[in-house]
């Protein structure tokens, strides 16, 4: 084969390769994007603690300080009668008249807002940490979305769990089309494994060449695949708006590429290198 | 003694290939292995180069036993070897000098002592206005000295040659078995596989015949008569 044939046998390999790594590449960023969603709709999970009428700022304010040593907590945030009746005529102003037909007598219940740590912001978590607040002295109220936490929680969990096991499914699948294609590019080249071993190449001289192609295609195939599925991600950007995946996904993709094209021009030699049976 | 078969026998499941063979071949011997298509005789060349090993029984080849030998000595073992096939065996998208260079290159011979080796014996087979060509463009007597001269250099102690004119035309293949016998009488022990050893005159070789994996006498064997 001349250096032409080579190149147009390594530039099919490689689109083979770059092709089969772009069903993975999509399914990432779906999987991503999806997730993103999640996300940020967990990220607006707290706990809202409405305080009894009698209790004092100092009291309102020590229980606040008492809740931020709660595990789970990541911040706490005193709302006075005063500041909750300034967001409600914000957030609400059409119906601020409401207030002052009550009469300067009626004031809006004392608050506290409570963030959660990523981990804690579960639907089971959540539940917990609300039970232990109700208890509390001085608490009136404990709302927490009781209704779409648990659905938000086994949404998230499911998507994980199925993100995990599909790529998993996939990335075995797509390695060994990519290991097999970088097998068969190998081993059409099987004589001249043979040749090299039979005048007497050690064996770390014929492995390296084909483990360094193998290398190279499943790099090189990985990073196309990346370069096509980021050009239509920039196409489609405007129309559906989504991000691409993130930098550790990208190496993962990258990792998966050298790993398989290196696996399969292992397995190219095996058939190609004679060996004495054992 | 440069190879020794020490009772080798080698079954395919079950069948055997070889049975119970013994010979030894001295430094600088010609030998003829001779029996007809099946015999044996690739089987035995096989056993030499380590391609395979016996499945019972000892082969020792320049001091590596078949029965101690690591993958990692097999490169070692073959360095003293040359290999030559009836399919000639030569890579085709290399040329004539990169085949015949390719047993230096891999041993980490400097680029200056490999050029002076390979012209040297390009020219003494008649081949160095064919370096720049690939096999597809030589003829079959040319791609077989190519390949000869491949085996020779590195200067091995044994040349196999595994039907090396099965493929030639009878000119053609008188010529390469003129080439064989020079390259034995500059000192390097030759082994022949051939189903007419007729090919070589008389008093030079010694005989080994096979008979479907067995040695026979050749007293019993008619056509040694005819030698």
């Amino acid at each position: 084969m001349n250096i032409r044939g080579k190149l147009g046998s390594f530039l099919i390999t490689l689109l083979m390769v770059s092709l089969s790594f772009m069903v993975f590449d999509i399914f990432l960023v779906v999987s991503w994007n999806m997730g993103e969603v999640l996300r940020k709709e967990q990220e607006n999970v707290g706990i809202e603690i409405f305080l009894m009428d009698d209790i004092s700022e100092v009291e309102a304010v020590n229980l606040a300080d008492i809740i931020s040593g709660l595990e789970g907590v990541r911040s706490v945030y005193y709302v006075s009668p005063g500041e909750a009746e300034t967001v409600f005529r914000a957030d609400l102003p059409e119906q601020a008249d409401l207030l002052t037909l009550l009469g300067p007598q009626f004031h809006l219940p004392a608050s506290i807002q409570i963030g959660l740590y990523p981990d804690y912001r579960t639907s089971e978590k959540v539940g917990s940490l609300a039970r232990i607040v109700s208890g509390m002295d001085g608490v009136e109220d404990v709302v927490y979305g009781k209704e779409y936490l648990p659905g938000l929680t086994r949404a998230v969990d499911i998507l994980e769990k199925l993100v995990i096991l599909a790529g998993l499914v996939l990335a075995v699948s797509i390695s060994l089309v990519v290991a097999n294609t970088v097998r068969l590019a190998v081993a059409k080249r099987a004589l001249t494994v043979q040749i090299m071993s039979i005048v007497g190449a050690p064996g770390w001289f014929v492995r390296m060449p084909f483990l360094g192609e193998g290398l190279l295609t499943g790099i090189a195939g990985s990073t196309g695949s990346l370069l096509l599925t980021g050009a239509v991600s920039w196409m489609l950007m405007s129309s559906v708006p989504h991000e691409f995946i993130p930098g550790k996904w990208i190496m993962l993709v990258l990792i998966l590429g050298a790993s398989s094209g290196v696996a399969g021009s292992w397995l190219g030699m095996k058939s190609g290198i004679p060996k004495p049976r054992s | 003694m440069m190879i020794t078969f020490q009772n080798v026998s080698r079954f395919y499941n079950e069948w055997p290939a070889l049975e119970s063979i013994n010979f030894q071949v001295d430094q600088g011997e010609f030998l003829i292995i001779s029996g007809p298509s099946g015999a044996g005789k690739t089987t035995v060349f096989r056993q030499i180069w380590m391609g395979d090993l016996p499945s019972s029984g000892v082969v020792e080849v320049v001091g590596f036993r078949s029965d101690r030998i690591r993958r990692g000595d097999l490169p070692l073992l073959r360095r003293k070897l040359g290999i030559v096939f009836q399919d000639f065996r030569l890579l085709s998208d290399r040329t004539v000098y990169d085949n015949v260079a390719l047993p230096l290159q891999v041993i980490g011979t400097s680029p200056k002592a490999v050029r002076r080796r390979v012209f040297s014996l390009l020219s003494e087979m008649e081949l160095n206005h064919r370096r720049g060509s690939y096999p597809h463009e030589l003829s079959g007597g040319e791609q077989q000295r190519v390949a000869i001269a491949r085996a020779m250099v590195a200067h091995p102690v044994i040349l196999l040659a595994d039907e090396p004119t099965g493929n030639l035309d009878p000119e053609v293949s008188r010529r390469v078995i003129d080439l064989l016998i020079e390259i034995n009488r500059s000192g390097t022990a030759v082994i022949l596989a051939t189903h007419d050893p007729r090919q070589v005159p008389a008093g030079i070789a010694r005989f080994l015949y096979l008979d479907r994996g067995h040695l026979v006498n050749p007293n019993l064997w008619g056509g040694y008569r005819q030698l």
